[in-house]
């Protein structure tokens, strides 16, 4: 009944039949603004937000639209992975909006299209700085959270090959490196993503941790990482063995596995990391690139491997550098090849339209004029990065 | 613009080229800081709706000022004047005085970063305070700047006047730019003496900014302390003689 009441009430209005279905806190407020803005004109004002918050639902008609994420949500889907700058936007807004564009619906609809029997299929997205990658990569995780996928995001594989202040040598293997922080962190926010999965899966293996602690073959995977993030010593060896088993079992067809991965290039570039001996350390010395390099490989079924290239924190790579080649290097291209890229390029008008309107409903362009519309349009040439900064300070 | 001061010493009494020849010539007295532009340079003309005005709307005086124009010397415009909706004076100068070694990126990327940090803080406010209260909170970082150096302004200064072989701190009206520059330097000295070692300058700013626009904090005492000692000082106004 609601909804020919709505399907009614949008034919007279002209309006999207979507738009009326979900109440959430922002609803009043949304909708008699735009049903101020639009009875009388369609066209000036832009539309900058749609009241469809469930991503598998995004269509062509929401480009250009910001879409609600609840901070619940926000909390237990990204604990970690979203770029600075919008955490402190969601931070000052009290709302987290992201924004539906080309890139992230072209992937969605490949991801609803995914035979899960197939080996599992590569998504590079790649683009210039501050075009969005990140941010398309968090929407097509969101999807998958919703969709009960189990997401292994890596927030940004940058972090792991430079800045480490304690590397051990690894104690399954003499030649490899550990990480005990990077990686004791990392399973801290695995557990706060996956909670439910962790007891449903099932260990193949028994492994044994040291002379006293040992896992059994059928415990729990929760186990193996809560012994990583007690035993900090041992927690790039359970990442190790997290990653192992995941990829053993999504062929099974219990869960489907996103593997998420935000600045894959790292994998194969070079380390600014040194031995004792001031010697460099290639990537594959390090366990944790080690093992993260067996989960991009496409030899498992069962899920999704979305990766994004970036520059932006990459070591020894030019400023200008955005294409997957230039980045991955040889190495890497021919490791992922074949893959999928998907361009992420800078706002077109609409949705340029739709962040200022944005904006400005969170009075967050304290400036409204037709001039600085203008004026922004050119300064930051419909940079979605660079839009954010200007606007912040005006 | 308004004209410039003439800086002046003493000293030898010998003009150069370009010495602009102001109202204020003190005998035996020589600028030191001077302009390569003449008198004759008019000041450069950066509005765009100025240029914009089709000539038929033009009155007459505008037309004869237009005419007037094509023959003067113009002065080439600073670079860092623009004209941007979203340029203020008072922010480049305030920039301008941030600035150390010439280095306007840093200052300006500081100053930007300022703006921000304002602007967050009184949207956290805004957020936390109820509906009646979320009326009287302003979040414009452009407003609550003007507002905060216009409250840190001092009425009235001390000048320090030379009687009878001591040196006397005279009250003094000051002028709009001197108050204005006062106000500024005031900002900047207190941001960086008083900061802790680790905090960032934008955001000691945007915390002493906050203060001065409610009319609290350490800048404001500083010109009320100002204020006290001209009027502890009031019986030494007899020896102003301007």
């Amino acid at each position: 009944m609601l909804k020919g009441m709505t399907r009614l009430v949008s034919r007279v209005h002209k309006l999207d039949p979507g738009r009326f279905l979900h109440s959430g806190t922002q609803a009043p407020q949304c909708l008699v603004a735009h049903l101020d803005n639009q009875v009388p004109t369609e066209s000036p004002r832009a539309i900058s937000r749609t009241l469809e918050n469930d991503p598998a639902k995004h269509g062509e008609q929401h480009v250009g639209q910001h879409y609600n994420i609840s901070i619940q949500e926000l909390k237990t889907v990204f604990p970690h992975g979203l770029p600075p700058r919008f955490v402190m936007q969601v931070k000052t807004f009290n709302e987290a909006c992201l924004m539906v564009r080309k890139p992230a619906l072209e992937l969605l609809h490949y991801l609803k299209n995914t035979n899960f029997a197939h080996p599992a299929v590569r998504y590079v997205l790649y683009g210039e700085k501050g075009t969005g990658k990140t941010l398309s990569l968090c929407h097509i995780i969101h999807f998958c959270a919703k969709q009960d996928w189990l997401i292994l995001h890596i927030p940004d594989a940058h972090l792991w090959v430079k800045n480490c202040r304690d590397l051990l040598q690894s104690t399954y293997n003499k030649q490899r490196f550990d990480q005990p922080l990077e990686a004791s962190v990392w399973l801290k926010n695995f557990k706060t993503a996956n909670e439910r999965f962790l007891s449903q899966i099932k260990v193949q293996d028994k492994y044994v941790w040291n002379k006293r602690e040992s896992t059994e073959k059928g415990s729990p995977l929760a186990e193996v990482v809560e012994q990583g993030i007690m035993r900090v010593r041992n927690a790039t060896d359970a990442v190790g063995i997290v990653l192992k088993e995941l990829k053993r079992q999504s062929s099974l067809g219990i869960f489907r596995l996103l593997v998420a991965v935000d600045g894959v290039n790292a994998l194969w570039g070079r380390t600014t990391l040194k031995r004792e001996d001031k010697s460099l350390i290639a990537p594959e010395e390090l366990a944790l690139i080690y093992n993260l390099r067996k989960m991009v490989k496409n030899d498992w079924q069962g899920g999704a491997i979305v990766l994004t290239v970036s520059q932006t924190g990459s070591l020894f790579k030019p400023r200008k550098a955005y294409l997957p080649q230039e980045l991955l290097g040889k190495e890497g291209f021919d490791t992922l090849d074949p893959f999928i890229p998907i361009l992420v390029s800078n706002y077109n008008p609409k949705e340029f339209e739709a962040c200022i309107q944005y904006y400005l409903e969170n009075s967050w362009l304290q400036h409204e004029k037709e001039e600085g519309k203008k004026e922004l349009l050119f300064l930051s040439n419909r940079n979605p990065g660079l839009l954010e900064r200007l606007c912040a300070y005006l | 613009m308004a004209a410039p001061t003439v800086k002046v010493a003493l000293g030898w009494s010998g003009l150069g080229l370009g010495v602009r020849r102001a109202a204020l010539r003190l005998p035996g007295l020589v600028q030191v800081r001077w302009s390569r532009y003449g008198p004759e340079y008019q000041d450069p003309q950066t509005d765009k709706e100025y240029y914009r005005k089709p000539l038929a709307q033009l009155t007459e005086e505008e037309t004869y000022e237009r005419e007037l124009r094509k023959t003067q010397v113009i002065k080439a415009a600073p670079a860092t004047k623009t004209c941007s909706v979203f340029e203020d004076p008072v922010i480049s100068k305030f920039t301008n005085m941030m600035m150390k070694g010439g280095n306007k990126i840093l200052a300006r990327s500081l100053m930007t970063q300022t703006l921000e940090a304002v602007k967050r803080k009184q949207f956290e406010k805004y957020h936390a305070a109820s509906a009646e209260e979320q009326a009287t909170i302003e979040r414009n970082p452009y407003t609550i700047f003007h507002q905060a150096l216009k409250n840190c302004e001092p009425v009235i200064g001390l000048v320090p006047i030379l009687k009878g072989g001591h040196f006397y701190q005279v009250p003094v009206p000051l002028a709009d730019r001197r108050r204005r520059f006062l106000a500024m330097k005031w900002m900047i000295t207190e941001c960086r003496e008083k900061k802790p070692r680790r905090m960032l300058m934008p955001e000691k700013l945007s915390q002493e900014l906050l203060e001065a626009f409610y009319n609290r904090g350490p800048v404001i005492k500083r010109k009320h302390d100002m204020h006290k000692m001209a009027e502890a000082n009031r019986a030494l106004a007899h020896y102003r003689w301007w």
